[in-house]
C-alpha cells in the first residue's frame, strides 16, 4: 500500500513509502534528517496517523512538539540490553501501523562504545516494526561507522537514502529501496521543487557520484564509536603502559572511559579499579580480548584481586608475586554475545524469556538446542582460531563472566555454567568442543534457575551480558588425566566457626584435592576439607568420623576420553605415585586417620583418606591462603570469597592461582543487613542473640513448632522419631513448601541421638526457609551441636536461616502465649495426623493472628535476630 | 527429660543381684561405693599461647581381682558419676570374663573437636603426669574409650615410660601395633560376640548352617558380626541396617559388598537387589539370631512381644530395656546380655597386657583361639548359671561377676 511521505519529490523518486518500511537516512547533518522527517509525521498526524518519536540522544530535538505526536523518551545509559528491550516494548504497546521517527542512531554507538551494538540494536528492532507494518524514520551520520556495520543495517532496513549536498545543492541517493522498482529510483536526485530529477546527465552524475561514493559505504577512517578511538588515543599518548599523571586531566578521563568500556561502571567497583587497575593492565585486557565489549564480573573480580596482591607492599610479609601462579586468559566480550543472539534470531526469544516467567527445563533444552545451533562472524571465528592455536592442546574452561556475576551483592553463584574443555584431538575437533562450551555458557544466561534468580532479586530488567573468561586448566597431568593438585573456595569471613576458639574474622577454606568443582558444587556424600585459617588443625569431626567426612572422589579431565569426569580416590590413587600424596593423604589405621611420616604412605590405597593434615602442618599453604585472604579483605573493605587453585612443588612450596574472588554473599543475604526498627505495635515471637547466618524472611505462613517440654516427655523412641518424620511430611506438602514455612523445636535437629532433638535428616526439612533449635535448659535440650556440622552447612549452602533460640532467657522475648494458643491445622492439612496433635503444632499464622505473617530479620555482623508479626 | 545419673542405675542392680545371691547388707554397701577416686586439675599450654586448666578423673572402682582396667573418655559432658558407673561395669565386665582384673575408668572434660593434635598431645601426656603414681601395669591400666584412640594410647604410654625412665608398653592398651598393640584387635568385639552365638546354638539346638540373621547398626561391629556369622559359621545374613534405614534380602547379603556401598554412599540403603524396610520392621524379623550393634534402647516392652529371633545377641551396649529383657525371657528367647556379648574387646586389651609382660607377641590366630576359649568359658558360666537360679542370662552375668568379685574380697580378707 502506497504511504505518502509527505514529499512530493520524494514519493515520485522512490515510489512512496510501504507499510513496513525502515527508513534509514544516511545524513551530513541533523537539518538535513529533519528536512525529511518534519513532513512526514506532519502528514502522517494529519491523517489521524499514531506518530511516536522515540527521543534518546543529546542533539536537539528533530521534532517538535505537535498534536497527534506522542515523545517517549529512551535512556541509551543503561545499555544496549535495557535500551532494546525498551524500545521493543514500545513497539508492541503502540502495536500495528504506527509511524516512528528515532533520533540519530549513531549517537548509540557513542554510548555504547561500539558499531557492534548499534547495528545489533538496528537488527533487532527494524524486523519487529516491519512484522508490524510500522513505518520508521532513522538516521545515521554518514562515514561515522564501520563498513561492517553498515552493511548489516543496510541488510535489515527496507529504505536506505544517502543526503549530501554539492556545490549547495542537495541531493538524495536512495541505495536501497525493497520492493520498487524505476529505471531511475537508484541514481542520485536533485532535492528541489515540486519534481525532484535524477541525474542522468553523465557529467553531472560523475561529479556527485564522485562525492556521494566516498561516503557511501561508511567509513573512510575511524568510526565515531569510541571502542578505537579511545584506545588510540590513549596508546599514542601513553605507549604501551605508562601511566598518566594526575594532572594530565584528560588522560585520566580517556583512562576512566576505557575502563569504563572493558569492565563496567559499578561504583563500588570503579572506587576499587581506579585504585589498582593501571593502564598497562588495561591494554593487557584488550590485547587478549576476543570481539568487543566489556569482560563481565568474573574476569573483573579476579583481575582485580590479582592486581591488589601484586601491588601488596613488603609490609603486608609476603611476596605475592612469587606466590602466584601466572594467568594468560582470553576474554570474550559481552557485545559478542548479542551478536550471536540477533545474528542467530534468538534475541527475541530472549526478552520474551526474560520478562515472562516460567519456562520449564523441557523448554530450556528446546533453546539450548537452538543456541548450539548458532553460528559466530567470521571474524569472531578467526579469533578464536588464534586462541586455540595460542593454548595448543592445554585444557582449558570457558567460564561465564555475565555482568552482573560477582558483582557487589549479586553473586549469582552457580546459576550460569562454566564447562571444561579437555582440549585434546584436531584443531577441528577442539575448535568444536570449544564452540559448544561457549554457546552453552550463553544459553545458561536464560536458564530458568538464572531466570528465577535474577527475578528474585529484582534484576530481570538488568542489563545482562554475558562476556566469556577462558582460562588454562591450573594443574598438571597424572597417568591419563589432568587436574591440580589442590582446589577450592576460600571465605574471608567465617560464618560457620564450629567452635568460640575459631576466629570467625579469619576466614576459612573449603578444600578439595582435584578440580574445585567439588568443592563449589554440593556433591552428594562427598566432603571437603574446611580449614578455619585461626585454627588449621581444628575440624568438626572427631578422628573416628573423619573418614565420613571426607573426600571420596576425585574430579578430573580425562585426556584420552576428552572429557570431564570423576573417579574414586583409591582407584586414582591405586599406583601411591601421586607427587606429594604424603602432604594430602591419611592412611586409616584401627579406624583411625594416621598422617604419613616423612614421605613414606602406608596401607592400601583404599585406606587413603584425603585429610590434607601434612599439607597443613608441614607447608605454609595455609598461612599463604589467609595473607591472601586478609589483604583482599582490607582492600575491598569488605569480606570476600574467592575460587583458588594450588600445585605443591617439590621442595613443599606452594603455589596459588587466584580463579576468581568476589564480594562474599553471606548465608541467607544479597547484602549488608540492618535490623529494622520494629514497630512498637508489632507482636515480637523471640529474639535471639546467638545467631550464626542471616537475612530476611518475609512473609512466613507456617510454623512447625514441636513443643519442647511435650517432646521431652515422649515415652517411647519410636515415637520420637515417628515425629521426625511427620516433620518430613509436613515439608513435602505442596501448600506447606509454597506459603513458606519456619520450623521450630528441641535441641539439636538432625542429631541422630533421638533424645538431644528432633529427628531430621536434611531431607525432612528442606522446604523450611528458617530453622530455629529451642534451648529448654531444664529439658536438658542443648542446640549448636548442628553449628559446623554438614547438616548445618547445607543450611548455610540453601541459604536456610538458622538461629538457635533460648525461650527461659528473658532477651529472648519469648511470646509463650502465641504458641499456647494458636490454633493447631495439622490434622486438616496432614490427615491422620491427629496422633501427633500433643506434640507438633502446625501454625498457620495469618489465620491465627488475623491476616499477619511471621518476619524474621537476621544479621550475621551483629549476631542479632528477631522475629516478628507483620 | 529428667537426667538420669547412671550411677544410681549401677547401685539399683546391685541391689537387685544381692538379692538373688542373698549377700549381706554390709557386702553389698562395700560394693556400692568405688574404691579409689582421683580428681585432677590439667594446665596445659595453648597453641595461641594461653594457659587453659582441664579436669580429670580416675576411678579405680574395685581392685580384688587383680589391677584396674579401663578407659579413658575425653568428653565434653564428662561428669565424676558416669565415670564411676562405667568403672563398675568394667569391673563386672572383667569378673564375668574371668580376667585377673579389677575395673576402672577415666576421663577428661574437653571437646576433641576444638584442640590441636599438639594441644591433644600435652593434654594426654598432662593427663598421666597427674596420675601416674597411680597406675602401672601392675596397679590400673587404661585403654581408649570415647574420643580417644591408639595415638593418644601412644602419647600416654611414652610420658609414663619417661616418668618411670624405663619402657613400660603394659601401662596401657589399645595402642598402635608398632607399640606393642595387639593383633586382633580389630574385630575383637565381633570375634568375641560370634564364639558366643555359636556355643548360644548348641545350647539351644540351632542349627548355624541353614540360620538366618538380621543385624541392626552396620558399624565397625555390626560389619565384623556380620561377615564372621557369614564367612566362620555359614549363616545366611539377610537383613542389615544403619540410621537411614535397613535392607533385606531373604536369599542373603554379601556383607562386604553392602561395607563397600556404604563407604560410597554412607548408608547401606540402597544396595542394588533388596528391599528397603525400616529399622523397627528389621527387629521384628522372622529370623534365627538378631543382632543389635548400635543403639541403646531399641528392644522395649513395645516391640518386645513382637521379636521372633531365637538369640539375641546384643552387640551394642544396652539395647534391651529391663522389661523387654523380662519378655524376652518369658517368650524363651535367648539373650546374650551385652557385657557377656562384646567383651572380646576388653579380653583382647588384657591379651595385650600379657604379651607387653611376655614381650613376646602372639600371631592373630593365637589371639583368636585364646579368645575363643574365655569367651566359650564365660557364656556357659552365664548359661548353667541362668538355669541354676532360673533368671534371665542377664541376672546371670551379673550374678556371676558379683560373686567372683565378692569371693577375692573375701579371699583377701576385705569383708
Amino acid at each position: 500500500m502506497f504511504v505518502e511521505s509527505g514529499i512530493r519529490g520524494l514519493d515520485e523518486a522512490i515510489q512512496g513509502l510501504r507499510l513496513g518500511d525502515n527508513v534509514v537516512w544516511q545524513v551530513e547533518n541533523l537539518p538535513d534528517y529533519v528536512f525529511f522527517a518534519e513532513p512526514f509525521i506532519e502528514k502522517a498526524a494529519r491523517g489521524g496517523r499514531n506518530c511516536v518519536y522515540i527521543r534518546f540522544a543529546p542533539h536537539p530535538p528533530v521534532l517538535g512538539p505537535r498534536s497527534g505526536l506522542e515523545v517517549v523518551e529512551v535512556d541509551p545509559v543503561q545499555g544496549f540490553d535495557y535500551f532494546s528491550r525498551e524500545v521493543n516494548r514500545i513497539i508492541e504497546e503502540r502495536g500495528r501501523e504506527a509511524f516512528y521517527v528515532f533520533d540519530n542512531i549513531s549517537s548509540l554507538a557513542v554510548e555504547w562504545a561500539t558499531d557492534e551494538l548499534l547495528a545489533n540494536f538496528f537488527q533487532v528492532t527494524c524486523p519487529y516494526l516491519f512484522e508490524l507494518d510500522t513505518i520508521a524514520y532513522f538516521a545515521l551520520t554518514r562515514g561515522k561507522h564501520s563498513n561492517s556495520a553498515i552493511a548489516r543495517i543496510r541488510d535489515t532496513a527496507q529504505v536506505l537514502i544517502d543526503v549530501f549536498s554539492v556545490e549547495g545543492r542537495m541531493y538524495i541517493h536512495p541505495l536501497k529501496v525493497w520492493d520498487r522498482y524505476t529505471p531511475e529510483m537508484f541514481l542520485p536526485h536533485e532535492v528541489g521543487g515540486e519534481e525532484w530529477s535524477a541525474v542522468t546527465q553523465s557529467g553531472d552524475a560523475a561529479a556527485i557520484s564522485t562525492v556521494a561514493a566516498n561516503f557511501a559505504l561508511g567509513s573512510r577512517g575511524s568510526s565515531i564509536a569510541p571502542w578505537d578511538r579511545v584506545y588510540d588515543k590513549l596508546v599514542v599518548h601513553c605507549g604501551k603502559g605508562e601511566e598518566p599523571g594526575e594532572e594530565d586531566a584528560e588522560l585520566l578521563a580517556l583512562k576512566e572511559e576505557f575502563r569504563r568500556m572493558l569492565i563496567g561502571d559499578h561504583p563500588e567497583f570503579n572506587r576499587l579499579a581506579r585504585r589498582y587497575l593501571r593502564l598497562e593492565d588495561l591494554f593487557a585486557i584488550r590485547d587478549r580480548l576476543i570481539g568487543t565489549g566489556r569482560i563481565g564480573g568474573k574476569a573483573a573480580g579476579m583481575l582485580l584481586a590479582r592486581r591488589i596482591l601484586a601491588s601488596a607492599s613488603e609490609e603486608d610479609g609476603f611476596d605475592f608475586s612469587s606466590l602466584l601462579e601466572d594467568h594468560d586468559s582470553f576474554y570474550i566480550g559481552s557485545d559478542v554475545f548479542f551478536t550471536f543472539l540477533v545474528d542467530n534470531d534468538l534475541f527475541r526469544l530472549r526478552l520474551k524469556l526474560t520478562s515472562n516467567s516460567h519456562l520449564t527445563y523441557e523448554e530450556f533444552e528446546e533453546v539450548e538446542r537452538r543456541f548450539l545451533a548458532g553460528t559466530f562472524p567470521p571474524t569472531i571465528m578467526e579469533q578464536f582460531r588464534n586462541m586455540l592455536d595460542y593454548f595448543g592442546q592445554a585444557p582449558i574452561i570457558v567460564r561465564s563472566s555475565s555482568l552482573l556475576e560477582d558483582s557487589f551483592g549479586n553473586a549469582f553463584a552457580g546459576k550460569y555454567r562454566s564447562e571444561f574443555c579437555a582440549n585434546q584431538g584436531t584443531p577441528e575437533e577442539r575448535m568444536e568442543a570449544f564452540l559448544k562450551a561457549v554457546k552453552l555458557v550463553y544459553a545458561s544466561a536464560i536458564n530458568p534457575d538464572a531466570l528465577s534468580y535474577r527475578r528474585k532479586r529484582g534484576l530481570g530488567e538488568s542489563d545482562e551480558q554475558m562476556a566469556i573468561l577462558v582460562q588454562r586448566v591450573s594443574g598438571m597431568p597424572y597417568k591419563k588425566y589432568f587436574f591440580p593438585c589442590l582446589a577450592g573456595v576460600a571465605f574471608s569471613k567465617n560464618f560457620y566457626a564450629w567452635s568460640s576458639r575459631i576466629d570467625p574474622e579469619r576466614g576459612i577454606i573449603r578444600l578439595v584435592f582435584g578440580l574445585g568443582t567439588r568443592a563449589v558444587e554440593r556433591v552428594g556424600k562427598d566432603y571437603p576439607r574446611m580449614i578455619p585459617v585461626s585454627n588449621p588443625e581444628l575440624r568438626p569431626e572427631s578422628a573416628s568420623e573423619v573418614a565420613r567426612y571426607s573426600q571420596r572422589r576425585v574430579d578430573l579431565l580425562d585426556l584420552e576420553a576428552n572429557e570431564f569426569t570423576s573417579l574414586p580416590l583409591h582407584e586414582l590413587l591405586s599406583g601411591r605415585d601421586y607427587p606429594g600424596l604424603y602432604l594430602l593423604v591419611s592412611t586409616v589405621s584401627d579406624g583411625y586417620p594416621v598422617d604419613p611420616v616423612g614421605r613414606m604412605v602406608d596401607g592400601p590405597p583404599r585406606d587413603f583418606l584425603l585429610t590434607f593434615n601434612n599439607l597443613i602442618k608441614r607447608t605454609d599453604f595455609c598461612s599463604i591462603m589467609g595473607a591472601i585472604l586478609s589483604r583482599l579483605d582490607a582492600a575491598y573493605g569488605l569480606p570476600v570469597d574467592i575460587e583458588f587453585t594450588a600445585n605443591i612443588r617439590q621442595d613443599e612450596s606452594v603455589r596459588v592461582n587466584l580463579l576468581q574472588c568476589r564480594p562474599l554473599s553471606l548465608p541467607g543475604t544479597s547484602g549488608p543487613l540492618l535490623i529494622p526498627e520494629i514497630k512498637p505495635e508489632a507482636r515480637v515471637l523471640f529474639k535471639s542473640n546467638r545467631m550464626i547466618s542471616g537475612g530476611v524472611v518475609r512473609n512466613i505462613r507456617f510454623i512447625v513448632y514441636i513443643d519442647p517440654v511435650a517432646y521431652g516427655a515422649v515415652p517411647s523412641p519410636e515415637l520420637k522419631k515417628e515425629i521426625g518424620r511427620l516433620v518430613g511430611k509436613v515439608n513435602e506438602q505442596p501448600q506447606v513448601a509454597e506459603g513458606r514455612v519456619m520450623m521450630m523445636g528441641p535441641g539439636r535437629w538432625g542429631s541422630s541421638n533421638i533424645n538431644l532433638g528432633v529427628n531430621v535428616s536434611y531431607g525432612d526439612i528442606h522446604n523450611a526457609v528458617a530453622l530455629v533449635e529451642i534451648a529448654r535448659e531444664e529439658a536438658g535440650h542443648v542446640p549448636e551441636v548442628s553449628y559446623g556440622t554438614h547438616f548445618f552447612q547445607d543450611l548455610v549452602e540453601d541459604q536456610t536461616i538458622y538461629l538457635p533460640v533460648y525461650p527461659d532467657h528473658p532477651e529472648a522475648e519469648f511470646d509463650h502465649s502465641f504458641f499456647k494458643e494458636a490454633p493447631n491445622r495439622l490434622a486438616d492439612i496432614l490427615p491422620g495426623a491427629e496422633r501427633f496433635q500433643d506434640f507438633v503444632l502446625l501454625i498457620d499464622v495469618p489465620q491465627a493472628t488475623g491476616g499477619l505473617y511471621a518476619q524474621i530479620v537476621a544479621d550475621p555482623r551483629v549476631q542479632r535476630a528477631v522475629c516478628f508479626l507483620e | 527429660m529428667a537426667e538420669i545419673n547412671p550411677f544410681e542405675v549401677v547401685r539399683k542392680q546391685l541391689d537387685a543381684c544381692g538379692e538373688i545371691l542373698k549377700l549381706e547388707p554390709e557386702v553389698l554397701a562395700a560394693l556400692k561405693e568405688p574404691m579409689r577416686e582421683m580428681h585432677v586439675s590439667l594446665p596445659v599450654r595453648m597453641d595461641d599461647g594461653s594457659l587453659r586448666t582441664f579436669k580429670g578423673f580416675r576411678v579405680q572402682y574395685n581392685d580384688a581381682r587383680g589391677p584396674t582396667k579401663g578407659g579413658i573418655r575425653f568428653h565434653p559432658d564428662e561428669t565424676i558419676d558416669t565415670v564411676r558407673a562405667l568403672a563398675a561395669w568394667m569391673t563386672w565386665k572383667c569378673a564375668l570374663l574371668d580376667l585377673p582384673l579389677g575395673g576402672g575408668k577415666g576421663g577428661v572434660v574437653c571437646n576433641t573437636k576444638e584442640m590441636s593434635a599438639g594441644e591433644l598431645e600435652r593434654l594426654s601426656r598432662a593427663y598421666v603426669d597427674a596420675i601416674w603414681k597411680n597406675i602401672g601395669p601392675d596397679v590400673d591400666v587404661p585403654a581408649p574409650d570415647v574420643y580417644t584412640n591408639p595415638q593418644i594410647m601412644a602419647w600416654m604410654m611414652d610420658e609414663y615410660s619417661k616418668v618411670r625412665g624405663k619402657s613400660q608398653f603394659g601401662v596401657i592398651t589399645g595402642k598402635p601395633l608398632c607399640l606393642g598393640g595387639s593383633a586382633g584387635r580389630g574385630d575383637a568385639t565381633a570375634r568375641g560376640a560370634l564364639y558366643c552365638i555359636r556355643e548360644a546354638a548348641k545350647t539351644q539346638g540351632l542349627d548355624l548352617k541353614k540360620a538366618t540373621v538380621a543385624v541392626q547398626g552396620y558399624g565397625n561391629a555390626g560389619y565384623h558380626i556380620a561377615r564372621l556369622l557369614r564367612s566362620e559359621l555359614g549363616c545366611n545374613v539377610c537383613a542389615v541396617s544403619d540410621s537411614k534405614g535397613a535392607i533385606c534380602c531373604m536369599g542373603g547379603l554379601d556383607p562386604d559388598a553392602v561395607c563397600e556401598h556404604k563407604a560410597e554412599t554412607t548408608s547401606v540403603v540402597e544396595f542394588p537387589d533388596t528391599e528397603c524396610i525400616s529399622n523397627e520392621d528389621l527387629l521384628e524379623m522372622e529370623v534365627d539370631i538378631l543382632c543389635p550393634s548400635a543403639l541403646e534402647n531399641v528392644i522395649t516392652a513395645d516391640n518386645a512381644p513382637r521379636i521372633k529371633a531365637r538369640i539375641v545377641a546384643e552387640l551394642a551396649n544396652g539395647p534391651t530395656t529391663p522389661e523387654a529383657d523380662e519378655i524376652l525371657h518369658e517368650k524363651g528367647v535367648h539373650v546374650l546380655p551385652d557385657f557377656l556379648c562384646n567383651a572380646g574387646g576388653v579380653t583382647v586389651s588384657y591379651f595385650e597386657m600379657v604379651q607387653n609382660f611376655y614381650m613376646y607377641y602372639w600371631s592373630e590366630e593365637e589371639v583368636y583361639e585364646r579368645l575363643d576359649r574365655k569367651m566359650t568359658a564365660a557364656y556357659y558360666a552365664v548359661y548353667e548359671t541362668s538355669r541354676e537360679y532360673n533368671i534371665n542370662m542377664r541376672q546371670a552375668a551379673y550374678v556371676i561377676a558379683f560373686k567372683r568379685v565378692v569371693e577375692a574380697m573375701r579371699a583377701r580378707g576385705w569383708i
